[in-house]
């Protein structure tokens, strides 16, 4: 976005931008209201398989941030969104709770696979029911690829490799909805009645949201808080319009020089 | 119909490899049904000068096992003639001195009966059907990523297979996810690897080119026992299909109804009964 022109949204990312964990950015709150009364849209978009929005909106409210659970966007939001649009009628490999936010969905006759995080529906037989689903014509959506997460026991797998182990055994290609993705973007922005290059997105992850986002037109921050390593932002190029310490830092950085 | 050209190579051949299932007889309920003509073929085999070994990617039983299964159905076949990929694994897990841990179908875990499994620093993955959860894969993903360099040995690497109530994932399928996961290249053992194939010409004592491969599967068998210098036959019986005569890397150097006629085509050209 070239100066001058007119800023409508900020897109900010969740875990590692506004909270590490049970703990806030220091500041964070207030400059989340600062913004607020700024006359910009606001919307909370995160990669996430298994909290819903409602997890999710009473995690940040516990922690005193000003939200409504309408302004949050996941990836199981695009997910949602994208079944909407294509009529599919999905066979949902998502731990239940995350099946609250595809409520009302059709999932009788199933006739696409939806795959995000979920270890309880990770066994043979259902792996091989999304298989035939898969060689029978049904596509592939992927909420993302994360080879892994840490988990208070130690490493766990994450959907990616079961997502890759589908598309070896049915030679085809999923279509991931979450972040860095165009169309995650492009959905979170939807509603908001604005173009790509009147947003700007702020995260903790180069790749993910500030890269995403960028490639999709936005403007994109890059935070040094969550999971920032030093020198991340020369892993992406064009690099971030702008790297700021934190959250507050970058609410700064919008108020007095894109607006 | 059958294509003859391939067969002027049979005049100097000293040993045929077979594959067994598609090609000996068809999978299914019980022991399943050899197929037609192949119990005879296999006699005549042996009944010539030609050496004869088998070649097969099954995992899911020890060989005594799956050998008996054969002599009930009719096949003049002993253990010391069949190679299958554990025994191959064991083998190289002694070499190199691996300690495994193991992700293969129970019934197969007697074969790694004198390996030391302790303190794993490898893993090895079989087809596991039923034992490929969540909690199993992490266990083995767990153990690899805790290692400083992950090595990853897997027991053939197909995509999948079919039984009487549909087609079920194969171990190829959770070798990618594991491979994805740890960032890692597996090492196959068994077909289409190339020290597989060696192993068994080793046995035989024989040179490549001096040995013929039939099977069903056009990747495994016969672009497997081609990258060595075999010659690779195709039978188009158990998962051969049309499609395999436009295949975009592998081409047969012959093909045959079934093995009954791939073996009269080289006996009958070879002038002996």
């Amino acid at each position: 976005m070239a100066s001058g022109r007119a800023l409508k949204a900020v897109l900010i990312d969740l875990s590692g931008t506004l909270h590490i964990e049970d703990t806030a950015v220091p500041g964070a709150q207030d400059a989340l209201s600062r913004l607020r009364q700024a006359s910009v849209a606001i919307k909370f978009v995160t990669n996430t398989t298994k909290e819903s929005k409602k997890n999710l909106l009473e995690r940040l409210q516990r922690l005193n941030f000003d939200l409504k659970e309408k302004e949050i966007f996941t990836s199981l939001s695009a997910a949602r969104t994208l079944l909407e649009k294509t009529k599919h009628r999905p066979l949902l490999l998502v731990e239940d709770s995350a099946l609250e936010d595809f409520a009302g969905i059709d999932t009788s006759e199933p006739n696409a696979v939806v795959i995000g995080l979920a270890p309880d529906h990770f066994d043979y037989q259902t792996m091989n029911k999304a298989f035939r689903l898969i060689l029978d014509g049904a596509p592939l959506f992927a909420i993302h690829k994360a080879r892994y997460y840490k988990r208070k026991d130690g490493l766990a797998l994450g959907p990616g490799p079961f997502v890759t182990a589908l598309e070896y055994a049915t030679d085809c290609k999923a279509s991931v909805v979450g972040k860095p993705e165009k169309t995650f973007f492009t959905q979170a922005l939807a509603d908001l009645g604005c173009s790509p290059d009147e947003a700007v997105m702020i995260g903790d992850d180069a790749r993910d949201d500030v890269g995403g986002a960028q490639s999709t037109g936005m403007l994109g921050i890059l935070v040094r808080t969550g999971k920032y390593r030093q020198g991340d932002e020369n892993k992406i190029n064009p690099p971030p319009h702008m790297t700021c310490d934190t959250f507050p830092d970058a609410v700064e950085h919008i108020l007095k020089n894109l607006l | 119909m059958a294509d003859t050209g391939w067969t002027s190579c049979a005049t100097s051949l000293k040993g045929v490899i077979l594959d067994m299932c598609g090609v000996l007889y068809d999978s299914g309920e019980g022991d399943g049904v050899a197929i037609p003509g192949s119990v005879e073929a296999v006699r005549r085999l042996k009944a010539s000068d030609l050496k004869l070994r088998f070649c097969t990617n099954e995992t899911q039983a020890v060989r005594e096992k799956f050998v008996a299964k054969l002599q009930r159905l009719g096949f003049d076949i002993c253990i010391s003639e069949v190679f299958s990929p554990a025994p191959a694994a064991v083998a190289v897990l002694r070499e190199r001195g691996l300690r495994p841990h193991l992700l293969v179908y129970d019934a197969l875990m007697p074969e790694f009966d004198g390996v030391d499994k302790s303190n794993p620093n490898c893993v090895v993955i079989g087809d596991a059907a039923e034992k490929f959860s969540y909690a199993n894969m992490n266990e083995a993903f767990r153990v690899l990523i805790g290692l400083e360099k992950p090595t990853l040995f897997s027991l053939g690497k197909g995509k999948y297979y079919k039984e009487t109530d549909g087609l079920k994932l194969d171990v190829g399928v959770y070798m990618k996810a594991l491979e994805y996961a740890c960032d890692v290249e597996a090492e196959v053992i068994g077909k289409p690897s190339a020290t597989f194939f060696l192993s068994v010409l080793n046995d035989m004592a024989l040179q490549p080119h001096e040995v013929m491969m039939i099977g069903d599967d056009l990747v495994n068998d016969v672009g497997g026992a081609q990258q060595v210098g075999m010659k690779g036959v195709q039978v188009r019986t158990g998962k051969y299909r049309p499609s395999d005569q436009q295949h975009p890397t592998v081409t047969a150097d012959g093909t045959a109804d079934h093995l009954a006629q791939a073996v009269d085509m080289i006996l009958s050209r070879r002038g002996k009964p």
